[in-house]
């Protein structure tokens, strides 16, 4: 399958961007790593009249620690968020994420910003932005906004994103945490059939002074378990608050049904994944880890 | 109907050897290497990035060339099976052929520029590391565990000479 013609254009800098994009009314395609827009591009579900390549544009694959924040570049690729010496101590949950992504080639190209537009519902890097509290910054020639990752993603493969608005950089807030994750995948590598991050942090009782649990694959998109959250803060995690929690959350979710699982299945393993998120951020607390 | 498309001027180097060529920007990489350089070792199966067969070496790391529009390659630096060419195998061909490392051999020259760049990238992996590594190439034939004989060896192998081999 090969894709029908477009023009090529090559961004030099995000203002560059901004103006084709602009330029062509909605009708244009942003090109970061093409892990997503190539296959629908080779497969015509998208037929656009310009790919607008931003692979060249300097400085937006940086990742930044500014004060309690870490900003990361939108085309900072998987690989580089995998390997980055200050992910691995300041946001120690997206480097553990982003190997649930893809394989080492997908990595190799993938972006942060990409995964973000492209907003399956099963992706790793919405999840985590949820789970972490992130901001996504967005910019057109009118100006930039910073939009809550809980309020960015509006549906499968639908975002808040105006066609002429590009996805610059994601801040990430840096406290002093616990995290964990757990995902559960035809194989190491798919797509997640579902997916549960949690980020807590922890109290001088052994308590937790506040719990964010966020799940992939189990509605339109990630989606922040709010209650199941209000719940868990203030608690040790005992055994019958995780349980409650995870009905909680299941209550929250509308799975689907793909190719990958049944909706039924789905719920089967929503309170099965809550509690094994949950229990391991435990071990990794009295472990002193992360 | 004549539609005429304009043309990307694309200039590449491949296997160290620079290639320019005008191509339409709707080329993919793959094809590129296939077609207009002749250079057939790379395989096509899915086109849609999910076989892996296509794998090539850009700017040495490891990359899906279905998913990449040729002039994005531009500027850059292709790896590709046909580099391994000399008067004696190569010593991961070596080790594939030593471990049985293939059957039909259509995986073969992704799985190989897969292992070629964690040799050079030279860090240690165990095996679940190792099968995690190569799992963006499919292969419908050995069941993979000679293919990560292979690798392993060879990994084992490039360890010492600071992965130059
Ligand atoms: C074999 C395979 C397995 C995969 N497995 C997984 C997986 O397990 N989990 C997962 O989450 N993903 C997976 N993916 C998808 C992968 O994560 C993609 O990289 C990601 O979805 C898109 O990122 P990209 O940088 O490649 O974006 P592209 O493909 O370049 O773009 C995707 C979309 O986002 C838009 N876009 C890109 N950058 C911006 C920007 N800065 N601002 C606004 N819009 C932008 C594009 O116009 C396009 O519509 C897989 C892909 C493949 C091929
Ligand atoms: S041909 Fe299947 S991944 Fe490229
Ligand atoms: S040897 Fe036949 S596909 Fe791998």
């Amino acid at each position: 399958m090969k894709p029908a013609p477009f023009v090529y254009e090559r961004a030099g800098s995000v203002e560059e961007a901004l103006a084709m994009l602009q330029r062509y009314e909605g009708d244009a395609r942003l090109l970061a790593g093409g892990q997503s827009l190539v296959p629908l591009l080779n497969m015509r579900l998208l037929m656009p009249s310009a790919v607008i390549d931003v692979n060249d544009v300097p400085g937006l694959d940086e990742i930044r620690e500014e004060g309690d924040e870490v900003a990361i570049g939108a085309l900072t690729r998987y690989s580089r968020i995998e390997w980055s010496p200050t992910l691995v101590s300041r946001l120690p949950l997206l480097t553990e994420t982003v190997r649930y992504v893809g394989d080492r080639q997908v990595r190799t190209r993938g972006t942060l910003g990409g995964s973000l537009a492209h907003a399956d519902p099963t992706g790793e890097m919405p999840l985590a932005a949820i789970a972490l509290g992130a901001t996504v910054v967005v910019q057109s020639q009118a100006g930039r906004r910073a939009v809550p990752a809980e309020e960015f993603f509006l549906g499968p493969y639908y975002t808040v994103l105006e066609p002429e608005e590009m996805v610059v950089e994601v801040r990430f807030p840096v406290r002093r945490t616990v995290s964990a994750i757990a995902e559960h995948a035809r194989r190491h590598g798919d797509f997640a059939v579902i997916s549960v991050a949690a980020v807590g942090e922890p109290n001088g009782d052994g308590g937790w002074k506040s719990v964010r649990v966020a799940l992939g694959g189990v509605a339109d998109t990630p989606i922040l378990a709010v209650e199941a959250s209000a719940l868990l803060s203030g608690t040790s995690l005992e055994p019958d608050v995780v349980a409650r929690a995870g009905e909680m959350a299941l209550a929250a979710a509308d799975p689907p049904t793909d190719v990958r699982a049944s909706a039924d299945y789905r719920r089967h393993l929503i309170p099965i994944y809550v509690r094994r998120t949950l229990e391991l951020l435990q071990t990794r607390r009295s472990e002193g880890a992360r | 109907m004549t539609e005429t498309i304009e043309t990307v001027r694309v200039s590449v180097k491949v296997n160290g050897e620079e290639a320019v060529r005008d191509v339409e920007p709707r080329r993919q990489l793959v094809d590129f290497l296939r077609h207009d350089l002749g250079l057939t070792g790379t395989h096509v199966g899915c086109e849609q990035g999910v076989c892996g067969m296509c794998t090539v070496l850009f700017d040495g790391e490891p990359i899906k060339s279905c998913l990449m529009l040729a002039p994005q390659a531009d500027g850059h630096e292709i790896t590709t099976v046909e580099s391994l060419n000399g008067e004696e195998l190569h010593p991961l061909q070596r080790a594939f052929k030593e471990h049985h490392g293939l059957q039909c051999g259509y995986c073969t020259p992704a799985m190989l520029m897969t292992a070629l760049a964690l040799g050079r990238r030279g860090v240690p992996l165990d095996r679940e590391q190792l099968e995690e590594e190569l799992a963006g190439v499919l292969c419908r034939c050995t069941g993979y565990q000679k293919i990560y004989d292979a690798v392993e060896s060879y990994l084992a192998e490039t360890a010492g000479s600071g992965g130059t081999a």
